[in-house]
């Protein structure tokens, strides 16, 4: 019985498919053409009206509901099916799944599931599938309303609606944004609220760009300043600061889910993921011109080449989760939720759809087919995501490009590069300095050559030393000799072959080969009674064995050695180089140890030492078809020849100049060169991506194209990539495709989170959703003005954006819900629209989690403005059970320094979060959260009472206002002026001198960082 | 003249109305439209049979042809070699022979259900159990199978049952908090703090990790003694002071909901704080409840203690209580790669004891009446040895138990094959088990939604069948 073949490892799920309420294909199904035959008629009199009542509920466009992702409101609905496969088989009612649904015969599958068919029924649906199943509606029942689709509002093309007419008696000022809120304040019979005073914007101001409130002095200056344009110049100054890049950066950070870890079930530390963040922040501080800020996080390595500091921007596309389990056991699975991750990503940050809703299946409201939704697939179906190295200095980056082309040349013996006259002359120079003049090497002329384990070797005619008799599993031999050579350069050891030998040699293990675990080499001056050790700077060898290298022979550690299988049968040499010229007295000898201690008999059959005074001795060791090609006269050469010596020269120098360069830096990143968080020794061609019917790896459909949305028709919906190899083409061709002008999605879906940023809700209230499914912009004619202006007139830059919004009024009306005045004509804006979607006034907004924390830290004085860096670990870790180690908040001691750093700089550990920065709505970043909540919790209240990083803070606080005042009423009137940033009030300062009088300063400063007016901006 | 209630309801104030109405003790709700009725008994869509839930979750894959699962099939084909000629995507390793179990199996109570040697106090309460033993997961995987049977996805991000419990019907009490999770005390689950997030919906919903055998269970609840100034008096004093200083604020905009709301917090914190130690001291339960639930015995001491706990939490009105039995990682928990007869017995001696005796105490309370309790796992294991004798990972086919308020006790559902492999009748998957345990709760699964980036997310995606099969 083969059992497996009916296993359904169903490992991809309709994950994240539809169920709503929206109704966008009720034309298509309900008006349909009039029946034409006699089936048609049995289906229109008798099926359709039973389908639509005991059916359509929870299987139709209508209703929403695609319950088990099945449709009955269309003949594709049923011929597709649902997560079971088809529903109907026509002409088969015994084998289609409604029959035995209906028919309740599997318990597992009952339908509907309340009340049971009636017989009757029951016989109608028979008889119709028995009958062939006719059904006249429409096949594809998406084909009729797919143009309708197109028209909604997002993906209308960009054209700059005109202003408001300056009707309003209130329009005071021309500002664009605050014509088209005052035009429908005015529509809607409301005014709005007044400015905020001076000492309320500039904390809104700074605690908005910066993540920090002013300080006092700040404040009073900005109070007191007489010039007009003062508000203007504290937006410019504050957009100057790189404070604003640390602030803003956050934002972007949780709208693509960034962290320092995996997340999910090995939730292991990614130690170079934070060079991402310091692209984002730097990015904002030298604003990037958003098209361009698009085009470097998809594909800098194609658009920026020459700019090798732009490689972290790569990281954006390896920011979400990783589920290191799932790439070992079930990698096809991995690879394609991988890639959705990096599709739902890209398509949500830049350009507010939800793609991957058609994983499955087409797009259940919004115009994106599985066939789109798979073409981002293949978009980055040539990288995986882990530690890609780089060089900041784009001229580093240049040579080891360069050095690194050469050696890959020189590897694969390409005789074009090789051969190439800009090579000609560096191989001819070494050819004469070195390659025809051999290092003179002396044998030496051993007064002893010792076995330690019995062995018995002979001295041989040539110098050579030849073992025979007793073979133990390990030996060691010692060779002593006098020495002629007034300085002593290197040492070589040559290991012949011999008939003797198994194999023929040169070892004595029955496969012919040896391992070589240490080599060493003394000196013992005449009289002298300690010999002096050989320090060896570098060893080389005419062969390796693969993991076995010469290198092994002078690590100093015996459990390594060299070795040289396969290549029995022939004589190998390598050469030890001394790490400086040793000036050898007269009347000393040398002492060469070979130890051989691996073990099973891996002894060299016939060893020769030789020594010489020359410089540069190591590059005496050539390949064989070096030596070869060597010993036939330069004219001669076959070209063969000629590449193996240009190979062997240039192998050399590249090698050489790598090693020169300084280390290169680390981003966790995608390339192409890594698969399933594991590094591949070459580059990968892209994998081949399916169209997976119903969203199953057990369904592979046509193979995928590259491309984005077919819907938008300003844009190509596939790429032309022409080389299919060329992975980076494919996302450069996607970054294009997002950053074009005429992408109608992009420029509304920035300025909509940048608004969203500033006011506390969007223009359009789902910024990561343009679809049906979102909301509807309000009011529209401001998300296209805003989109098309920061498109054209600011030519892309946030800081323009943000200059043209916080210098509304708008922006700058208090947020205070005044009481309606009795009597007065105005209705009050209170009633008429409680939740301020018209923007009457501003809203008010609780301090977010980084914003609490760093504005205790700036108002305890000890905050720590170092930019940039590793992550900063507010915690203890201890070994895990597996990869993911044990974290512990609690641990953390708040006087370390690190804890005075901007929370931005923080370790975010993806599955282990902060529970302090958890409490204040940092997100779950295993999500896209283009917003966070603003949640308020008797849980979070007991957080922010009896944190450590709340009391801490408070003592700190406490010390430094009794260092600088002596009196109770001076230390309370400086709190108050620290931490709401005035003067207390005259009864405030008396119920707080008195508290402090019973409970110290400290406790005072507790309660004050936990009171509404800190808590909240206004 | 407005009342406090229809006041939160008309005022938005700028952000959900979820936070307020959470403020609202017993009045919580999941969103504007639909609040826990009365006259559902505290359901949302309909009459609720239970009103708090204890779910067991047995990290790594309980074996279920081990424990429940009894195949007298794989005794007679054991040793051959029937299985998959390749690794199937999900498996850690090539699967090896055909094994049987290790352990007798025996007939139970009235119903007669088979349960193995490895839990022989669990097995004289199977007349209280219903048994789905058809369950099935998507994946093979732990992280992803650990998600599964918690968010109903199978990627992370998003809410667990508990969060979304916490959403739907907010809590029962403002002394203690509403979602409770009990680590195992040798570490977290797979995925982390992951299977208890809160993914999209408002952050009051997640759940509150409670380090049961710790000085300071729940977290924050007092300031640590070694900040000398947040006495008791002083926090107290903190907490006046701190009333005033918010209602002054609140005076210049009255009647604001946001303000309120943090005022009200602070209210609720320092009840918590006079309440919430008395339900964490388990010293105040008998010698004999402590012995009867293992304290007092190495190996179930950790576990009895955070069943006795969770017992003693909904007793006091906490609405969803998560007991974990092993951490992530090799040993220590359900994952026995490396062999059955070695592996499960210690971990199933651990929690055979604590559950029997918090089934029977749930029962002899009354707490029954509206308490369900709830066996589960990620998934199950394959019928085929891994190695020598341990079993590799199988989302085939595993078993779950559910016991209690609305729930026909001494029934199953569902079956697997012969082997133990893949279940062929009565397929539950994790859907189709939380549309159970929401309906139980008063709750339609289909209309329980958060809308989050333009979809109307539900715990059960687009699935879900409520089992009535084992449904009073």
């Amino acid at each position: 019985m083969k059992l497996w073949t009916v296993l359904r490892l169903n490992c991809t799920v309709a994950l994240l498919s539809v169920a709503a309420t929206n109704s966008l294909c009720a034309d298509a199904t309900t008006e349909r053409a009039p029946a034409e035959n006699e089936g048609g008629r049995f289906f229109a009199t008798s099926v359709e009206p039973l389908l639509k009542s005991k059916c359509y509920g929870c299987h139709s466009h209508a209703s929403g509901l695609m319950e088990g992702g099945l449709t009955l409101d269309s003949r594709s609905g049923w011929e597709t099916g649902g997560d079971r496969g088809p529903a109907i088989i026509p002409g088969k009612p015994a084998l289609s799944l409604l029959v035995k649904a209906i028919r309740r015969t599997d318990v597992d599958l009952s339908m509907p599931p309340d009340e049971p068919l009636s017989k009757a029924e029951t016989a109608v649906l028979v008889d119709w599938i028995e009958a062939g199943a006719p059904d006249p509606r429409p096949a594809v029942p998406d084909s009729g309303h797919r143009r309708a689709d197109m028209d909604w509002w997002s993906l209308r093309p960009l054209v700059r609606p005109p202003q408001p007419p300056e009707t309003t008696p209130r329009a005071h000022t021309a500002h664009p944004v605050d014509a088209f809120i005052e035009h429908r304040l005015l529509l809607n019979g409301l005014s709005p609220a007044p400015r905020a005073d001076r000492r309320t914007l500039i904390r809104r101001l700074y605690l908005d760009l910066h993540g920090l409130p002013p300080t006092p002095d700040a404040v009073v200056a900005f109070v007191n300043d007489p010039d007009p344009l003062a508000f203007e110049k504290l937006v410019d100054r504050l957009l100057e600061s790189p404070r604003y890049g640390e602030r803003w950066a956050r934002h972007w950070l949780d709208t693509v889910h960034f962290a320092d870890t995996h997340g999910c079930e090995h939730d292991v530390f990614r130690p170079h993921a934070w060079r991402y963040r310091d692209y984002v922040i730097d990015s904002l501080n030298h604003d990037t011109p958003w098209g361009r800020f698009i085009r470097e996080q998809l594909a800098a390595d194609r658009f920026y080449p020459s700019d090798s500091g732009l490689t972290p921007a790569l990281g954006f596309i390896a920011a979400g989760p990783l589920e290191l389990s799932r790439a070992g056991t079930a990698p096809i699975t991995f690879d394609y939720l991988d890639r959705d991750d990096m599709v739902a990503q890209t398509m949500a940050a830049f350009a507010s759809a939800t793609a991957n809703c058609a994983r499955c299946h087409d797009h259940k409201f919004d115009p994106i087919t599985q066939e789109d939704y798979y073409a981002l697939q293949a978009v980055f179906a040539g990288v995986g995501k882990g530690d890609v190295e780089f060089d900041l200095d784009p001229d580093t980056a240049r040579q080891r490009r360069q050095w690194t082309d050469l050696l890959a040349a020189a590897t694969r013996g390409d005789p074009a590069r090789l051969l190439a006259s800009e090579h000609a002359e560096e191989v001819a120079r070494w050819e004469r300095d070195f390659g025809k003049q051999p290092t003179p090497w002396k044998p030496l002329v051993a007064a002893t050559f010792v076995s330690s384990d019995g062995a018995t070797l002979q001295r041989q005619e040539d110098q050579s030393w030849l073992a025979s008799g007793t073979r133990p599993e390990r030996d060691t031999y010692t060779i002593t000799s006098s020495i002629s050579l007034a300085t002593l350069t290197a040492l070589r050891l040559d290991v012949l072959a011999d008939p003797s030998l198994p194999m023929n040699g040169p070892g004595r293990q029955d496969n012919g080969n040896l391992h070589l675990s240490e080599f060493e080499a003394y000196i013992l001056e005449k009289d002298a009674t300690e010999p002096v050790r050989l320090k060896i700077r570098s060893a080389v060898a005419d062969w390796n064995q693969d993991g076995w290298t010469i290198e092994h022979a002078v690590d100093g550690n015996p459990a390594t050695a060299w070795g040289i299988y396969p290549q029995v049968g022939k004589s190998h040499q390598a050469v030890f180089e001394l790490d400086k010229p040793f000036q050898v007295k007269p009347g000393s000898q040398i002492q060469v140890v070979l130890k051989q201690l691996h073990g099973g008999g891996h002894l060299i059959g016939r060893p020769k030492v030789y020594a010489t005074d020359a410089p540069d001795a190591v590059v005496d060791i050539f390949p064989e078809s070096v030596r070869a090609a060597l010993n036939v006269s330069r004219g001669e050469r076959s070209d063969a020849q000629q590449v193996a010596i240009a190979a062997y020269v240039l192998q050399g120098t590249a090698k050489a100049r790598l090693a020169a360069l300084p280390a290169p830096q680390t981003v966790y990143a995608v390339s192409n060169t890594y698969s399933r968080a594991t590094k591949l020794a070459s580059p990968m061609s892209p994998k081949v991506v399916h169209v997976l019917r119903r969203g199953s790896i057990d369904k592979p459909g046509n193979v995928a194209i590259p491309g984005a949305l077919s819907a938008i028709t300003a844009l190509p919906g596939r790429f032309q990539v022409d080389d299919p190899n060329d992975e980076a083409a494919r996302r450069a061709a996607l970054a294009d495709w997002l950053a074009a002008p005429d992408n109608p999605l992009t420029w509304r879906s920035i300025v909509n989170r940048v608004w969203l940023y500033h006011f506390g809700t969007g223009i359009c209230d789902t910024p990561n959703d343009f679809g049906r499914m979102g909301g509807a912009p309000s009011p529209p004619e401001l998300l296209d003005w805003l989109a098309v202006w920061f498109r054209d007139e600011a030519q892309g830059s946030l800081k323009q954006l943000h200059r043209m919004l916080l210098l509304s009024s708008t922006w700058q009306r208090q947020s205070r819900m005044p009481l309606a005045a009795e009597g007065t004509a105005d209705p009050s804006p209170r009633a008429v629209d409680a939740r301020n979607r018209l923007l009457w006034r501003m809203n008010r907004r609780r301090l977010d989690a980084e914003s609490f924390r760093d504005a205790v830290l700036q108002i305890t004085g000890r905050l720590d403005l170092t930019i940039g860096g590793p992550g900063i670990q507010q915690f203890t870790q201890a070994k895990g059970a597996q990869a993911t180690p044990k974290l512990d908040y609690s641990a953390f001691n708040w006087n370390d320094p690190a804890a005075a750093r901007r929370s931005i700089y923080r370790v975010v550990w993806r599955g282990i979060a902060d529970p302090f920065m958890e409490s204040m709505d940092f997100p779950d970043l295993g999500l896209l959260t283009p917003q966070r909540g603003q949640s308020i919790s008797s849980l979070q209240a007991l957080t922010l009472y009896n944190s450590d990083f709340v009391l801490h803070h408070s003592q700190q606080l406490a010390a430094r206002l009794s260092d600088q005042h002596d009196t109770v009423d001076a230390q309370v009137g400086e709190a108050c002026r620290l931490i709401y940033l005035r003067e207390p009030a005259d009864a405030e300062r008396t119920l707080l001198v008195d508290y402090v009088n019973m409970h110290g300063l400290a406790a005072m400063c507790r309660v004050l960082l936990n009171s509404n007016e800190f808590l909240f901006v206004e | 003249m407005l009342n406090r209630r229809s006041f939160l309801e008309t005022i938005g104030g700028g952000f959900g109305g979820l936070a307020v109405s959470q403020m609202l003790a017993r009045e919580a709700t999941a969103a504007a439209t639909e609040r826990p009725r009365p006259e559902f008994n505290g359901g949302l869509h309909h009459p609720a049979r239970v009103r708090r839930v204890i779910q067991l979750f047995m990290t790594g894959g309980a074996s279920p042809m081990d424990t429940f699962d009894y195949k007298p099939e794989l005794a007679r084909l054991h040793g051959q070699k029937l299985g998959p000629e390749e690794k199937p995507e999900g498996f850690t390793a090539l699967p090896g022979a055909i094994m049987k179990s290790p352990f007798a199996f025996k007939q139970y109570g009235e119903s007669g259900r088979w349960v193995s040697s490895v839990f022989p106090h669990q097995a004289q309460e199977v007349d209280q159990m219903a048994f789905l033993m058809g369950m099935a997961s998507k994946t093979n995987v732990h992280g992803p199978g650990t998600y599964m049977m918690n968010s109903g996805f199978l990627l992370p991000g998003f809410p667990c049952l508990g969060a979304w419990v916490s959403y739907g019907l907010g809590n029962l009490t403002d002394e203690l908090p509403t979602f409770v999770v009990l680590p195992d005390a040798k570490g977290l689950p797979y995925n982390q703090k992951g299977p208890f997030s809160a993914g999209f919906l408002p952050a009051v919903n997640q759940g509150t990790v409670i380090n049961a055998s710790g000085k300071n269970p729940i977290p924050d609840l007092f300031a640590h003694p070694r900040y000398a100034f947040a006495s008791r008096a002083a926090d107290r004093a903190g907490f006046d002071l701190l009333h005033q200083l918010n209602t002054q604020h609140a005076a210049v905009t009255p009647q604001d909901t946001q303000l309120d709301a943090r005022i009200r917090s602070y209210e609720l914190a320092a009840r918590m704080q006079l309440s919430a130690p008395e339900a964490f001291d388990l010293r105040r339960e008998t010698a004999s409840t402590r012995r009867e639930y293992g304290l007092e015995n190495a190996t179930t001491e950790d576990f009895g203690r955070r069943c006795l706990l969770a017992r003693r939490l909904v007793e006091r009105g906490t609405r969803f209580v998560q007991v974990w039995s092993g951490p992530q990682g090799a040993t220590g928990n359900w994952d026995n790669h490396g062999s059955i007869p070695k592996e499960l017995p210690p971990i199933a001696a651990s929690v055979d004891q604590p559950i029997a005796t918090l089934l029977r105490d749930l029962r002899a309370r009354g707490l029954f009446d509206d308490t369900l309790l709830i066996w589960t796992t990620e998934f199950g294991r394959t019928p085929f040895a891994q190695g020598g004798d341990g079993r590799d990972h199988n989302g085939g086919s595993f078993v779950t138990w559910l016991a209690g308020a609305g729930i026909k006790a001494g029934t199953s559902y569902g079956r697997s094959d012969d082997w133990g492999y893949q279940a062929v009748e009565g397929r539950t998957y994790c859907y189709d088990f939380h549309a159970t345990v929401l309906h139980l709760l008063g709750i339609d699964h289909k209309r329980l939604t958060f809308r989050q980036n333009g979809i109307d997310r539900r715990l059960t995606d687009v699935h879900g069948h409520v089992v009535k099969e084992i449904l009073a």
